[in-house]
């Protein structure tokens, strides 16, 4: 449960000083983009307020949103927002179970009536009367209606929660639905990805946590601190795809030498998210880095766009293939091939 | 493939060009007090632009280690009112990097909060600990002499 100390207060009993969040508001700022004042502002925010109430619910999910938000491996920065949060209910993480978990969400709830937070991962069945997915009995449409009744603010986190993922794709058996179809009265914030990056999950919290408002979105519900940007112009083969050197395959001089993927159905191109620039793992890497093309996983239906492996201008294709062919047997075709690539570029803005 | 061969622009001018920037905003904090932050991570920096700004801020007369919800190393450079701020995360990957254009980075002060904690906690540890006066077998001892 939340208790009445601040932040500040918690963190000094365990022999951590106010430094933990001028750094922590630091990076938060530097990953938010926001001005260095707000930064400060924010570490002074953090310090004064009290634990966020976090109620999380798990639906029609594979619990990788939860691996990737708890894969930090020590007690470090990324680490800080767990003495943030109290996380009230979790399926995978709470020790308790049963009738005694349901009465721990319903004293959250009671409590902190109008000031947690609910996060969300997996969609909600909506087809024969829900009875795909449940927990203690009742559907999922229930549990979350009943829980985000008197919430804050809805957190939908990973594709599944934002946009209906995986299980809404075709023939969508369950009749999956995102959660922003379901909550009309919240705010409700989308973080999606397959699974998001960590921080882009623990730094919107912790920005509801420092200035008590949603951060500004776009227009499908996400932070545009952190879907702002188009991966495809953040990467760093963008100049590979400038010049109209492609790989064309997986083993291809191409890929060997680090081309752009576009030509093997990399999404970039259509894909907001942060992979580019933040990276996962600690920033050691991210697909397109690896040698595989972006799935797109944080766009609404990435499932059923044609596959992964289909270049997105796949519809020109013929024409795109004799010249992109014939690109890779001189300087002068590979000239007609970037003109073809900005031609691509240009359809993509228009589409 | 090494992402950061891919880097584009030539580095030496953007390295010049926030050096220059921190000239405007060190004749600012002289003149006024004004403090400035640059966010190196905002920037297009690739490690060769980070060199070469390191470089020609060059090394002063304090470092500084600090171990706070991980490393942070903060460090003056060549030019007094300057310092490089850098924020270590999981693994000691860099999470931040800053130039702070300030008198002493905020990172470095005690905070007032922490200070009004610690003068509690020093309070306390002297009521709870006689031991650190004289005992009775000091006491014992000074009469026999």
């Amino acid at each position: 449960m939340a208790d009445q100390k601040t932040l500040g207060e918690r963190l000094a009993e365990h022999g951590v000083s106010r430094r933990a969040f001028v750094k922590y508001a630091s990076w938060l700022g530097s990953l938010m983009a926001l001005p260095p004042a707000t930064s400060r502002a924010m570490a002074a925010e953090l310090a004064k307020a009290k634990r966020q109430s976090v109620i999380w619910l798990s639906f029609q999910e594979c619990t990788g949103c939860t691996e990737a938000i708890t894969r930090s491996k020590g007690p470090t920065l990324e680490d800080l927002i767990f003495d943030f949060i109290s996380l009230d209910y979790h399926h995978t993480l709470q020790a308790v179970s049963g009738e005694a978990i349901e009465e721990a969400r319903h004293a959250a709830m009671k409590e902190n009536k109008g000031k947690y937070v609910v996060i969300v991962d997996g969609s909600v069945p909506m087809k024969d009367g829900g009875i795909y997915s449940t927990t203690a009995g009742h559907s999922n449409y229930d549990t979350l209606m009943e829980t985000v009744k008197d919430a804050f603010a809805v957190i939908s986190v990973g594709t599944c929660a934002a946009f209906g993922g995986i299980p809404k794709a075709n023939p969508n058996p369950t009749g999956a639905v995102s959660i922003g179809d379901l909550v009309k009265d919240k705010p409700v914030i989308n973080i999606p990805g397959c699974p998001p990056i960590p921080e882009a999950m623990t730094g919107t919290v912790a920005y509801l946590l420092s200035f008590g408002k949603v951060p500004e979105l776009d227009h499908l519900g996400r932070p545009k601190a952190f879907f702002g940007e188009n991966i495809h112009d953040r990467c760093y083969r963008r100049p590979f795809y400038e010049r109209g050197q492609f790989a064309r395959g997986f083993d291809d001089e191409g890929a060997r030498n680090g081309w752009c993927l576009y030509e093997v159905g990399c999404k970039g191109p259509t894909t907001y998210n942060a992979c580019a620039t933040m990276k996962w793992n600690g920033g050691v890497s991210f697909p397109i880095q690896s040698g595989h093309g972006c799935l797109g996983c944080s766009e609404p239906d990435f499932w059923d766009k044609g596959g992964f492996y289909v270049p997105l201008s796949a519809s020109i294709g013929p024409t795109a293939k004799l010249v992109g062919g014939a690109a890779l047997a001189g300087a002068v075709a590979g000239v007609a091939a970037a003109a073809v690539a900005r031609h691509r570029k240009s359809s993509l803005n228009k589409g | 493939m090494n992402a950061d061969l891919c880097h584009t622009g030539p580095a030496a001018s953007l390295a010049d060009a926030v050096f220059a920037e921190l000239a405007h905003a060190l004749s600012r904090l002289a003149a006024t007090g004004e403090e400035m932050v640059v966010d190196l991570r905002s920037l297009p920096f690739g490690p060769t632009d980070l060199a070469a700004l390191s470089e020609r801020l060059g090394t002063g007369e304090v470092t500084c280690t600090l171990e706070v919800a991980g490393r942070s190393e903060v460090r003056e450079t060549g030019f007094a009112g300057i310092w490089w701020v850098r924020h270590l995360g999981d693994g000691d990957e860099v999470a931040g990097e800053e130039v702070h254009v300030t008198r002493i980075p905020e990172i470095l002060s005690s905070h007032p909060d922490d200070v009004a904690f610690a003068a509690r906690r020093i309070a306390d540890a002297v009521t709870a600990s006689p031991q650190e006066g004289p005992t009775a077998a000091d006491e014992e001892d000074i009469s026999r002499g």
